[in-house]
C-alpha cells in the first residue's frame, strides 16, 4: 500500500547553533485537502518537534502563519499542497524581515508602524453615551470598508521590493490601515495621521509595483490605499500653497 | 518627529500631470518629428513637422512646450524613483540633484528656444 | 520579555537583481524604464529646437534623419506607448468610476483612454501639421 508523499523543504535556523540558515527536507503524507500548515503540524508532531513556526486560527483570519511558500508570501493555512507543481514545496520565512528562528520572523518594525499610525478612531471630543451612537451611512462605510479587512499578516511587506530595499518605508498595510481611519467619517484624526503617511518615507517611497495587492489574502488592495493617500497629499499640499491659512 | 513632505507632494503632483502629458501628447510628437518626417510617412508633406507646428504661433508653441517640459519632468522624476531599486541608493542624493538640475535647465532651455522661434507668442492673439 | 538579544537574527538582503525573479517585477521595471526613453527623447528634441532657433535648421533636420536617431525614436515611441497603456490601466485601477450600480474596471479605462489617445493623435496632426 503505497501512500502519496510530499517533500516539505523548510528553512531551519537555530541562532544558538547555526551561523546561517539551511534547508531540511521532511516527507509528509500527501492528502488532497492538506494545506502547508497541516504539513508543518505533521512534521512537528511526528518527525521533528524542534521545527518552529507561528500559527493560530488555521482558517485565514488571524494573520499569524505567513511564510514564503515556493517563493511567494502566503498564509500557510491557506496554501493547499495541490496548488503547487510537483511534490516538493519550499517553505521559507517571510521575506524582508529578520529571522529569529526557523520560520519565525521579527515583526517589531511592522508592529511599531502599526502603532505609529494610531489604528483607532480619534475624536476631538468624545461625545457622552447619552448623546447616542455616531451614525454612518452605507456610502460612508463603503469608503473605508475594504481597508478594514487587513489582518496584519505582513504578506504585503514581504512582497514589496521598496520595503525590502528600504526598511524605513511605511509600507502597504500601515498605510492602508491609516487610510481606513482617514476615510472613516467618525474619525477626526487627519492632523495626526497625515504627517505620518505624508512624510518622505511614507507613501512617497511607493513606486506602484503593486505586488502588495496581488498577495493580500483579504482583498484589501493596499496599493489603492497608498495611491489615494498620495492624491490626498498632493491636493492638500496644493491647497496649502493657494490658501495658506484656510482649509485643512 | 514625522513631518508632511509638502514639497515632495507637489513635485509628485506635477509628475502625475506629466504622466498624462507623456501618455497623450508625446506619442504624436515622437511619431511626427522622429519617424514620419525622416521616413517620409503620412502626414509629412513638404515642410518638416516642427516648422509646421511652429507656424501655429500660439497653439503650436504651447503644444511643444507642454509636451516637452511635461515629458522631460515626468521621465526624470520617474527614473529617479527607481534609483534605489537598481542598486544606486548610495548615489541617490547626488543623482537626484543632477536630475532636478537637468529638469530646470531643460525647461528653461525649451522655453528660451521657443521664444526665439516665436517671439510674439507671449502677446495675446 | 528581556530586551537582550543573545542570539543573532538572520538578516537577508535584497540583491540588485530582485526584479528578475518574478514576472510581475520584470514587467514593472520595464514600465518604469519607459521613463528613460521619455526623458532622453525630450532632451534630443530640445537640442533639435536649439538648432532651429539658432538658424541651423539644416543641421536639425540632418540630425532627425540620422539612422541611429531614427532607431532610437522607434524604440522611444514603443516605450512611450507602453507607458501610456500601463498608465491608463493604473488610472483605471486607482480611480474607478461609478456608473450606477457598477464600477468601472481597469481594462475599460484602458480602452477608453486608447480611443482618446487616437483622437488626440489625429487632432494634433490635423490642426498643427495639415492645416
Amino acid at each position: 500500500m503505497s501512500q502519496d508523499v510530499a517533500t516539505i523543504r523548510v528553512t531551519r535556523y537555530r541562532p544558538e547553533k547555526d551561523g546561517k540558515p539551511y534547508f531540511q527536507d521532511y516527507k509528509v503524507p500527501y492528502r488532497k485537502d492538506m494545506v502547508v500548515l497541516d504539513a508543518l503540524n505533521y512534521i512537528k508532531a511526528n518527525l521533528d518537534g524542534t521545527l518552529t513556526y507561528r500559527w493560530s486560527c488555521r482558517m485565514g483570519v488571524c494573520g499569524s502563519c505567513g511564510a514564503n511558500v515556493d517563493g511567494v508570501p502566503k498564509l500557510t493555512c491557506a496554501s493547499f499542497l495541490h496548488e503547487f507543481k510537483g511534490r516538493t514545496i519550499k517553505v521559507e520565512p517571510l521575506s524582508h524581515f529578520p529571522v529569529i528562528k526557523d520560520l519565525v520572523v521579527n515583526m517589531d518594525d511592522f508592529m511599531h508602524k502599526l502603532v505609529e499610525i494610531k489604528p483607532w478612531i480619534i475624536r476631538e471630543k468624545e461625545s457622552p453615551p447619552e448623546e447616542g451612537e455616531y451614525r454612518q451611512s452605507a456610502e460612508e462605510l463603503e469608503r473605508y470598508d475594504q481597508f478594514s479587512s487587513c489582518i496584519n499578516c505582513m504578506l504585503c511587506y514581504s512582497a514589496c521590493p521598496v520595503y525590502g530595499l528600504n526598511e524605513k518605508f511605511l509600507g502597504p498595510a500601515a498605510t492602508a490601515i491609516a487610510y481606513r481611519y482617514i476615510e472613516d467619517s467618525r474619525d477626526q484624526g487627519k492632523a495626526v495621521r497625515f504627517p505620518i503617511v505624508h512624510e518622505l518615507e511614507g507613501v512617497w517611497e511607493c513606486t506602484l509595483v503593486g505586488e502588495c495587492s496581488v498577495v493580500c489574502p483579504k482583498g484589501v488592495d493596499p496599493m489603492l490605499a497608498i495611491q489615494k493617500t498620495k492624491i490626498l497629499g498632493a491636493t492638500n499640499a496644493l491647497k496649502s500653497l493657494v490658501m495658506p491659512r484656510g482649509g485643512k | 518627529m514625522p513631518k508632511v513632505a509638502r514639497l515632495h507632494a507637489i513635485l509628485w503632483g506635477v509628475f502625475s500631470m506629466g504622466g498624462f502629458i507623456a501618455a497623450f501628447l508625446l506619442p504624436v510628437l515622437i511619431y511626427l518629428v522622429g519617424i514620419a518626417y525622416p521616413l517620409g510617412l503620412w502626414p509629412v508633406a513638404n515642410a518638416d513637422p516642427t516648422s509646421a507646428i511652429l507656424n501655429h504661433h500660439h497653439l503650436g508653441t504651447l503644444f511643444l512646450f507642454v509636451t516637452v517640459a511635461g515629458s522631460l519632468y515626468h521621465g526624470i522624476f520617474r527614473f529617479q524613483s527607481t534609483l534605489t531599486e537598481i542598486g544606486l541608493a548610495p548615489a541617490k542624493r547626488a543623482l537626484e540633484a543632477i536630475g532636478y538640475l537637468i529638469i530646470v535647465v531643460g525647461i528653461l532651455a525649451v522655453a528660451y528656444y521657443l521664444l526665439l522661434l516665436n517671439p510674439n507668442v507671449l502677446s495675446l492673439p | 520579555m528581556s530586551k537582550q538579544k543573545p542570539f543573532p537574527e538572520y538578516r537577508r538582503k535584497l540583491g540588485p537583481g530582485w526584479w528578475l525573479s518574478n514576472g510581475h517585477f520584470t514587467q514593472y521595471m520595464i514600465r518604469e524604464w519607459t521613463s528613460f526613453f521619455v526623458a532622453v527623447f525630450s532632451l534630443i528634441y530640445i537640442y533639435e529646437l536649439s538648432l532651429f532657433a539658432t538658424g541651423a535648421k539644416d543641421s536639425a533636420l540632418a540630425l532627425m534623419r540620422n539612422p541611429g536617431i531614427i532607431a532610437f525614436n522607434v524604440l522611444a515611441l514603443l516605450f512611450t506607448l507602453y507607458h501610456a497603456f500601463t498608465w491608463f490601466y493604473l488610472i483605471g485601477k486607482v480611480q474607478p468610476i461609478r456608473m450606477g450600480k457598477t464600477t468601472s474596471k481597469p481594462w475599460q479605462a484602458l480602452l477608453v483612454n486608447i480611443v482618446l489617445l487616437l483622437i488626440i493623435f489625429y487632432a494634433v496632426i490635423q490642426i498643427l501639421v495639415l492645416r
